[in-house]
Order: C-alpha cells, then sequence, then structure tokens
C-alpha cells in the first residue's frame, strides 16, 4: 500500500544535483577573487591604476556570468518542472542583453583598458569551465533524485490489517 | 555611363559579429536544453544527473558566446 502521508523524500533535500551545484558555485567565486587579485596585480604593473580596475571588472563578469546559470538552475529546482526551463533560459537570455550593455557602457571609458578586461575575462570564463568539470567528476552524485520511499507504515493504522 | 552601385555597405562590418556570435551557442543551447527534456521526460528519476550534464552543456557553450561577444566589443575599438 502506498499511502502519500507515509512517504519521505530520501536524502532530506529536493534534488541531487543541489549539492555539487552548490560546491561548483563556492569554487567559482573562490576562483574569481583570486583571478581577481592576481589580475589587479599584473594590470598594476603592466599598465598602471586603469589595469586594477580593468581587470577587477573583467573577472567579476567571468564570475557572476557564469554563476547566473547555475544560480538558475538552483532556483528553478524550487519550483515546479514545468517552471524549469524557463527560469534557466531566461536568466540566460537576460544575462547576454546585461552583457551587451555593460560592454556598451564601459567601451569608451577612460578608465578601463580593453584588453586586460578581455584577458581577464576569457581567464575567467575558461577556469570557472575547468572548475565546473572537476567539481562534477569529484563529487559523488546518486543517480535518483527526488526518490520517495514508503517509511514509518503503521500498521496498527491499516484498516485492512488482520489482526 | 557611370557604373552604378547595386548594393553598398557602410558602418562597421564588426556588427554582424553578434549575429555571428549567437548562431552557433543559440543552436548549441537548444539542442542541449531540447535533449535534457526528452531524457528526463524518459527518465524522470535521473533529473539530478541530466541537470548537472545540462549546465556542464550550457557552461562550455556559453563560454563561446561570451568570448565571440567580448571579442566584438574589444576589438572594434
Amino acid at each position: 500500500m502506498t499511502n502519500p502521508a507515509h512517504e519521505t523524500s530520501v536524502a532530506g533535500t529536493g534534488n541531487s544535483s543541489t549539492p555539487v551545484l552548490v560546491k561548483a558555485l563556492a569554487w567559482g567565486a573562490l576562483f574569481a577573487v583570486t583571478l581577481g587579485v592576481v589580475g589587479a596585480v599584473i594590470g598594476a604593473i603592466v599598465v598602471g591604476p586603469v589595469g586594477v580596475w580593468s581587470a577587477l571588472i573583467g573577472a567579476a563578469m567571468a564570475a557572476v556570468f557564469l554563476g547566473i546559470t547555475v544560480g538558475s538552475i538552483l532556483l528553478a529546482n524550487r519550483f515546479h518542472v514545468a517552471a524549469f526551463f524557463p527560469i534557466v533560459l531566461g536568466a540566460w537570455l537576460l544575462k547576454f542583453i546585461l552583457f551587451i550593455v555593460l560592454a556598451l557602457v564601459l567601451k569608451d571609458q577612460p578608465w578601463i583598458n580593453t584588453m586586460v578586461l578581455f584577458l581577464c575575462l576569457v581567464i575567467g570564463v575558461i577556469g570557472s569551465l575547468v572548475i565546473d568539470v572537476v567539481v562534477v567528476m569529484k563529487t559523488r552524485m546518486p543517480y535518483a533524485s527526488d526518490v520517495m520511499l514508503p517509511t514509518g507504515y503503521d500498521e496498527s493504522q491499516d484498516q485492512n490489517h488482520e489482526a | 555611363m557611370e557604373p552604378t552601385n547595386l548594393a553598398e555597405l557602410s558602418g562597421n562590418i564588426a556588427t554582424v559579429g553578434y549575429g555571428l556570435a549567437a548562431i552557433g551557442p543559440g543552436i548549441g543551447i537548444g539542442i542541449v536544453v531540447g535533449k535534457t527534456i526528452e531524457s528526463i521526460a524518459r527518465q524522470p528519476e535521473l533529473s539530478g544527473k541530466l541537470q548537472v550534464t545540462m549546465w556542464l552543456g550550457i557552461a562550455f557553450t556559453e563560454a563561446l558566446a561570451l568570448i565571440g561577444l567580448a571579442t566584438y566589443f574589444i576589438f572594434t575599438a
């Protein structure tokens, strides 16, 4: 007999992809901070104070734009499955509109060195991809998610049970 | 008789760059997401693993789009 009131979710929390995504988000943030610091130092040496801002903005852009995908999947997991793809792909669309606007605004600013920004952005994007792959490979993940098992079954409440 | 220009292109050809940078990733993301929907429909219990695989697919595809867009803005200065 299956009674929904007796079912509990295995491992407690919803989808099995959540721990992997959270871990990737954390490592991605750490990588972005490291890249920002290293890039700022190198930028300062090569082109002066302008390079510091460019490196920090480039690293932040890479982290935010790759983080939005992970964040949108985590957010979408809280809702019904029908909302999953609109949320994930909607976030993707918004991200690119944001990117174009940001690029247009930053392009002609005197306090930006476009080459430093570009290099930081590319290194940030590629580094984040490497981190994502490593996190996915290193994290143990159960095959099944959202599994419901009948537990806490109380025979005394079963009216069909012969006493 | 003077030669006539039937077609003339003025302005910056680099504006076509965004279109080119969007076509590939657009097709890629469409295939990744579509196949994930198909897979989750076949085996809903696998949705966690499929989501992670899909996310990696999206990440790699969007990296191309990001670099393509950034290239356009930086090299047209």
